[in-house]
């Protein structure tokens, strides 16, 4: 392993000490990267497993619907839960206060009736719905040896990957007042240098290289400046940020595009080479064309939102649950670090419910078997169908 | 629907949250925005005088009427103005919005006349004492505390011939989050402005109504002279469009149709229903799923290529040997497409078949089975 390799002059990277069993809040994922959870645990599974540190993600938001705020809600209660180091911004005044709404973890016999909720389902419909009672196995069998022990455990030990979030109880007080938490208000700052620089101090925490450099004076060789960055990926040193509505029409620096776009730039590359994960939500509608298709390409994993109709009979008649969904969330790429192989997701539309207003959940869309006299198929997995045609209507 | 615009503006904020705001949007093609805008006014200040409504009080903006006008408005609708220092006050950015006047005013050229009622405005480009004079005109209104008070904005369109569009919208963002404030509409000219700035204020608003045509014609000069009265009366209808953002995430569509007269806007539903298809939502399959009634009987009248067509007679087929016997094939024919399952029928079409038989020569002695190797 690298530890018995004799340094010079070189960058090594140094892996965390933390493996899974010690850390329950970061996961080994494929191709040596670190995983984190999304808050939602129907989101980690689609992206495989969570969220990589180093990677942006990116949220188009629906000017119609406030879903975005939902993302962003179970992300930072998530990071917060886990004690992690969160950096927030939002064209509020006071984004502190948005902090008092952020939902707390569900008790563990919340979760429980939940679950047995779903096994309640009539029993014609399970036969095409069977996709997300086996979801529920697999997920099981997937995830790390140590998932399995802390679902044993969890009256012990809290500390779980990814937790259920209950929207309807507020986060407790000591979880987001501390050291730290960070908050700054984008709306009065003149230009984004300000919030540039704030990401970039905050990231200097969870730098993940160590990098030694030496540097002779030729004056009097004896000086030796060495300089290194200590790095110890244990689970204070990961670090979530949350940026909320980067471009809204009240900030100053909205109108400021190409200061934008090199800031979404730096803030990708520093977020890469650090312990931690980025989150932007942005309206898309308001960004001029080509400048939103430049932000797109920068995500690392692209996520977006979609308001839908309130009682439209069509959509009723498409789609099972109509009720209970309240939008669409489209995954347009998911995070691939150190690979070339690329994701193919099974689904790429997922609808978005409140089970109870409390919980949130993504769910794949089911659509409604279609009347015989037409003849066309049943839509065991509507997945197919459903994704692409969702995905057809959405521009962006 | 005008009315649930109005219950909306009635029932205000929820605490926590942002206020209510609406969008008023029309276009030249029906420039009925200000007659909307008017309507929910008067609505409002109905519903404030009777106590039925969260905010106790109105601060309206007014950049392209005189604050005259609208007490007069306002009398006409049947609302007592009479009192209407406790509950209304009129923030006057029509008569002197950059102080031109006042200046003159000052160097003896025009000679000074005050201002009766309204608070005069004559600095509309510094959008901060814009907003602390609402808020304390408001507050003036209801006293501190617990009440809330609406606030109009006349035109947001005249706002932004004199201040950028961010700050425009951080005042209204900060009117919204703002605790006294119970609800907030304006007027947008939606074609003088560009479509960022449009989707923008759409963006900070939970309600968009928008005034469109009924003849979706956009020269408009698409009918004849003999047409120019239907135009003309069509021109004074139009479309009234509305989307709720919910608070659940779902947004709500409503259409509506209105009529403008002389004393006012007049909202009926929409007598047409033109069934809403959510079009980017239903999936799109390859195959009609549905014939039309033309397309059935059509297919009704296709001759299909079998010899008993179960009526009796035999039918002769073409068999590419013998020439056509025009009498046989006296039917209505019909052409079939190639495609899996569209069938739709032209006139005048023909069915040629090869019957398999065909393929065999006449007394041919060939036994297939010689074929097997055995």
């Amino acid at each position: 392993m690298a530890a018995t390799k004799t340094r010079t002059s070189s960058f090594s990277r140094n892996l965390p000490a933390a493996s899974s069993a010690q850390s329950p809040e970061i996961k080994c994922g494929p191709n040596g990267t670190f995983l984190v959870s999304s808050g939602i645990p129907d989101l980690d599974k689609t992206l495989g497993g969570g969220i990589p540190l180093g990677s942006l993600v990116m949220v188009m938001e629906d000017s119609e619907a406030p879903h975005h705020m939902l993302l962003l809600r179970n992300f930072m209660s998530q990071g917060l839960v886990h004690k992690q180091p969160l950096l927030y911004a939002s064209p509020s005044k006071d984004p502190r206060g948005f902090l008092g709404t952020l939902p707390s973890p569900s008790s563990p016999k919340d979760d429980k009736s939940r679950s047995h909720d779903a096994e309640q389902e009539k029993g014609l419909r399970i036969a095409w719905q069977y996709k997300k009672y086996f979801g529920e196995n697999q997920s099981n069998l997937d995830g790390q040896r140590g998932m399995i022990l802390f679902r044993f455990i969890v009256l012990y030990n809290k500390q779980e990957f990814s937790n259920e979030f209950d929207l309807r109880r507020p986060l407790d007080r000591h979880f987001y007042t501390g050291q730290h938490v960070d908050c700054i208000s984008t709306k009065d700052l003149p230009n984004i240098a300000a919030l540039q620089e704030r990401c970039t101090s905050f990231l200097s925490q969870f730098s993940r290289y160590i990098c030694t450099f030496f540097a002779i004076d030729f004056v009097c060789f004896t000086n030796l400046l060495i300089v290194t960055f200590r790095n110890d990926a244990t689970v204070a040193c990961t670090g979530r940020i949350a940026i909320q509505s980067l471009c809204a029409p009240q900030c100053e620096s909205s109108n400021m595009e190409w200061e934008m776009l090199s800031f979404i730039r730096s803030l990708k590359s520093t977020v890469r080479s650090a312990n931690a994960v980025a989150i932007i939500t942005f309206p898309s509608s308001l960004v001029s064309a080509t400048f939103c298709k430049r932000w797109q390409h920068l995500a690392d994993c692209l996520v977006s939102v979609k308001a839908i109709p309130d009682e439209d009979k069509e959509l009723a008649k498409l789609l099972t649950g109509y009720q209970d969904i309240v939008g669409f969330l489209n995954i347009h790429r998911v995070p691939r670090i150190n690979t070339q192989v690329p994701a193919v997701l099974e689904a790429t539309t997922l609808s978005i419910k409140l089970q109870k207003r409390r919980y949130l959940v993504l769910e794949c869309l089911n659509q409604a078997p279609v009347d015989g006299s037409s003849g066309s198929s049943y839509g065991t997995s509507g997945n197919c169908s459903g994704a692409s045609s969702k995905s057809g209507s959405l521009d962006f | 629907m005008a009315d649930s615009i109005c219950r909306t503006i009635r029932d205000g904020a929820l605490e926590g949250e942002h206020a209510p705001s609406l969008t008023i949007k029309d276009t030249t093609a029906s420039p009925y925005g200000f007659g909307v805008f008017t309507h929910v006014l008067s609505q409002a200040s109905t519903l404030i005088l009777a106590g039925k409504s969260q905010s106790r009080g109105l601060v309206v903006v007014a950049y392209s009427r005189s604050p005259s006008f609208y007490l007069d408005f306002l009398k006409r609708s049947g609302v007592d103005v009479a009192s209407s220092q406790k509950w209304i006050h009129i923030l006057d950015c029509y008569t002197d919005p950059l102080g031109w006047k006042h200046q003159l005013a000052d160097s003896g050229i025009l000679p000074s006349n005050s201002s009766a009622g309204a608070c005069l405005f004559q600095d509309v480009k510094d959008i901060n004492k814009l907003q602390s004079l609402i808020l304390e005109l408001g507050s003036g209104l209801v006293g501190q505390g617990k009440v809330r008070f609406s606030v109009a904005i006349d035109s947001v369109t005249e706002m932004l011939r004199h201040v950028p569009l961010s700050k425009v919208a951080a005042l209204i963002s900060d009117l919204r989050s703002h605790d006294q404030i119970s609800s907030i509409f304006w007027l947008l000219h939606s074609d003088i402005h560009d479509v960022r700035v449009t989707t923008s204020l759409e963006y900070l608003s939970s309600m968009v109504a928008s005034v469109e045509s009924l003849n979706q014609s956009s020269d408009g000069l698409s009918g004849d002279l003999g047409n120019l009265s239907l135009l003309e009366q069509n021109f004074r209808r139009g479309k009234f469009h509305v989307r709720f953002k919910r608070r659940n995430g779902r947004v709500r569509v409503m259409n509506e149709q209105f009529h403008m007269e002389e004393s006012g806007i007049k909202f009926t539903s929409v007598t047409v229903e033109d069934g809403l298809v959510s079009q980017g939502l239903v999936p799109k399959v390859l195959f009609n799923l549905e014939l039309s009634e033309k397309e059935k009987l059509e297919r009704a009248r296709v001759v299909l290529p079998f010899e008993h067509q179960g009526n009796g007679k035999p039918i002769q087929i073409y068999d590419g040997r013998r020439s056509l016997a025009p009498e046989s094939m006296g039917e209505v024919s019909a052409d079939t497409s190639q495609s899996s399952t569209e069938e739709c029928s032209n006139g005048g079409g023909e069915i040629i078949y090869f019957r398999d038989s065909d393929d065999e020569r006449p007394d041919s002695d060939e036994d297939p089975d010689d074929d097997l190797d055995i």
